[in-house]
């Protein structure tokens, strides 16, 4: 198309400077930030960041809702995704519409309506005090199940999603096929439908993954300052301690939980495929 | 082959949500018998097979297999063979892992299942092909591995669905030899669906022919073409001429006609094309199309009964369109038929 290169670099080159501009040299101002000190560069600040329990426990909390909110939206997700797959097709796109629904809602409104159902007097507390389980409201809003349950709601769409396509991909008749040859229900899923979905477990793994890793609004909003993840840590440090040195260090974790995740996903399903 | 009943369908009644699709269904199938369910699509003809496999639940009525009532037995003990029309096969498997699916399943391993599997790819002529992926096969190939696949497992009944239609003709024609001494090497017996009578005729011991959900005649391919029982069933086999008896009239769509002969006490009578000579008898017909196949000129009459379709020798000199001529509809070359609709 092009005579040559530079003419095609040329037409690209406007894009390529707005992008390092406004993107990554900030980027790497902002990285570098972890690793210099008065005397030049060090890993010190990152030994120091580690030292404190408050970051430990911080990081550990993000990797573990990150990780259980993944295994259960895949788990629950999976379930939904191959009861919506065999619908007959007039009611399969209803459900599918439903299943999209909430994501044309802001996020912000999403979370706001746990608190409306999570509250001391919300619709949960008043079920549990009506039927006489508990006698005061119990504390579900600023604890990790919260946030669990509000990152879950948010993200296991974008799950689903992904399996209802992998599962529409199935060659006709393999389930049949295999339940013929005489595999029961759990070897059907094992030596069957994983495998051949393996491909949108690790799509929908990797979205809901770092989603819940770098979603703000939901922990801020129903884990407030009690229950820190990354996310809100990292605002914390910009905005309240002004200690860039530390915003710094978690954004690198960050990405680097969400590099890692991907490619170990990646990795998982190709050496499956391949076998 | 023995006598005694092997697979028996009783009063099978199957129903998809309100919608009967088979209704009061008897068929005994012999050991050791190639049985073809033929009917157009609809008819349910696949929801039958997939009933027997244990795919589709059975609303009334029993399925007695070898002595067992397998009625509620569930689709992976019921030791029946299923090869798919769109075959079903495992793409992230290959070839050999293909074949050793179910028997894996069984808890069988190490060089006992490898000389199954090999031999079952031997009896299908792909034993080079074990390490193939099934991407890289060819639709007569993959069909071969299905196949394959079922064989191996030693099912009380193999049934196979439309095994011939996604195949090519010459393909066709192989695979159909290739069915008939598989049947015969290994005595499995097997059930197929099919649409195509020329399929059901060739390759059946038997014939069930099927419409809307009931059973319209069995019996064998000799009886199905010569002796169809309805004129669904004769019009099917190709008898393209079809009139209803009434007194010493012959009734067809479009009127009726006074037979000279005494016609025999039947519902209705039917004709080959080549049945119906040209030329001369007592009704009158104008040509409104010719055919030329080769051996034989076919033309379409209008007439009193509505369209007649003949066949005639092609060294006979052509009748041009527009043309009235003779016809006959001889009593003596129809076959009777004893339900007409």
């Amino acid at each position: 198309m092009f005579q040559n290169r530079t003419e095609a670099l040329a037409l690209a080159l406007p894009a390529a400077l707005f992008a390092a501009i406004v993107f990554l040299v900030p980027v790497a101002i902002l990285l570098s930030e972890g690793f210099r000190t008065a005397d030049g560069w060090s890993i010190q600040a990152y030994i120091d960041f580690f030292s404190m329990p408050l970051n430990q426990k911080v990081f550990l909390r993000t990797l573990r809702l990150g990780l259980t909110v993944t295994f259960v939206a895949a788990i629950i997700g999976y379930a939904a995704a191959y009861a919506i797959v065999t619908l007959p097709p007039s009611s399969k796109g209803k459900m599918i519409g439903l299943v999209v629904l909430p994501l044309m809602i802001s996020p912000v409104a999403r979370t706001y309506a746990w608190i409306v159902i999570l509250g001391r007097t919300g619709i949960v507390n008043q079920a549990l005090m009506t039927v006489g389980l508990t006698d005061g409201p119990v504390r579900f809003l600023f604890t990790e199940t919260a946030v669990f349950i509000g990152l879950l709601q948010l993200f296991l769409p974008l799950m689903i999603i992904s399996l209802i396509s992998a599962l529409e991909n199935l060659p006709r008749d393999a389930v049949p096929a295999a339940r013929v040859l005489g595999a029961n229900w759990f070897q059907v899923f094992w030596k069957v439908l994983l495998p051949l979905t393996r491909e949108g477990l690790v799509i929908g793994g990797t979205l809901v993954f770092t989603g819940s890793l770098t979603a703000y609004i939901t922990p801020a909003i129903l884990g407030g300052s009690k229950v820190l993840m990354l996310e809100t840590l990292l605002y914390q440090q910009v905005t309240v301690a002004n200690n860039f040195v530390s915003a710094s260090i978690i954004a690198l974790i960050l990405i680097l939980m969400s590099f890692a995740a991907n490619i170990l996903l990646r990795r998982i399903a190709s050496a499956r495929n391949s076998k | 082959m023995s006598d005694a009943p092997y697979l028996s369908l009783e009063k099978l009644t199957l129903a998809y949500g309100k919608s009967i699709a088979v209704e009061n269904l008897d068929l005994t199938i012999r050991k050791g018998e190639l049985l073809a369910l033929l009917g157009p699509s609809g008819c349910g003809k696949t929801t039958t097979m997939r009933s027997i496999a244990g795919l589709m639940p059975v609303k009334s009525g029993r399925i007695v297999l070898d002595g067992k009532d397998i009625t509620r037995v569930s689709a992976n003990r019921r030791e029946i063979g299923l090869v798919f029309q769109s075959y079903a096969l495992f793409p992230h498997l290959s070839v050999f892992e293909n074949v050793a699916f179910g028997l894996r399943l069984q808890g069988m391993s190490g060089a006992a299942l490898t000389e199954k599997v090999d031999t079952g790819l031997r009896t299908v002529g792909l034993s080079d092909f074990s390490a193939r992926k099934i991407p890289e096969l060819s639709g007569g190939q993959q069909q071969r591995v299905a196949l394959a696949r079922s064989l191996v497992m030693k099912p009380k009944v193999l049934m196979l669905d439309e095994p011939l239609s996604n195949l090519d003709a010459r393909l066709r024609l192989e695979m159909r030899t290739e069915l008939q001494r598989v049947q015969k090497e290994s005595g499995v017996t097997m059930i197929f669906v099919t649409h195509d009578q020329v399929e059901a005729l060739a390759l059946a011991d038997r014939i069930v022919v099927m419409r809307n959900g009931v059973i319209e005649q069995i019996g064998t391919p000799e009886e199905i073409y010569n002796k169809p029982a309805s004129s669904f069933v004769a019009d099917f086999v190709g008898f393209e001429n079809i009139a209803t008896v009434v007194g010493n009239k012959l009734v067809g769509s479009a009127g009726e006609v006074t037979c000279p002969a005494t016609l025999p006490n039947a519902a209705g009578l039917a004709w080959r094309p080549h049945a119906v000579p040209l030329g001369s008898g007592p009704y009158r017909g104008t040509v409104r199309g010719v055919s030329y196949a080769g051996s034989s000129r076919e033309y379409v009459l209008e007439t009193p009964l509505g369209p007649v379709k003949t066949e005639v020798d092609a060294a006979l000199p052509t009748h041009q369109i527009g043309t009235e001529l003779a016809f006959d509809l001889p009593p003596e070359a129809a076959a009777p038929l004893r339900k007409i609709g």
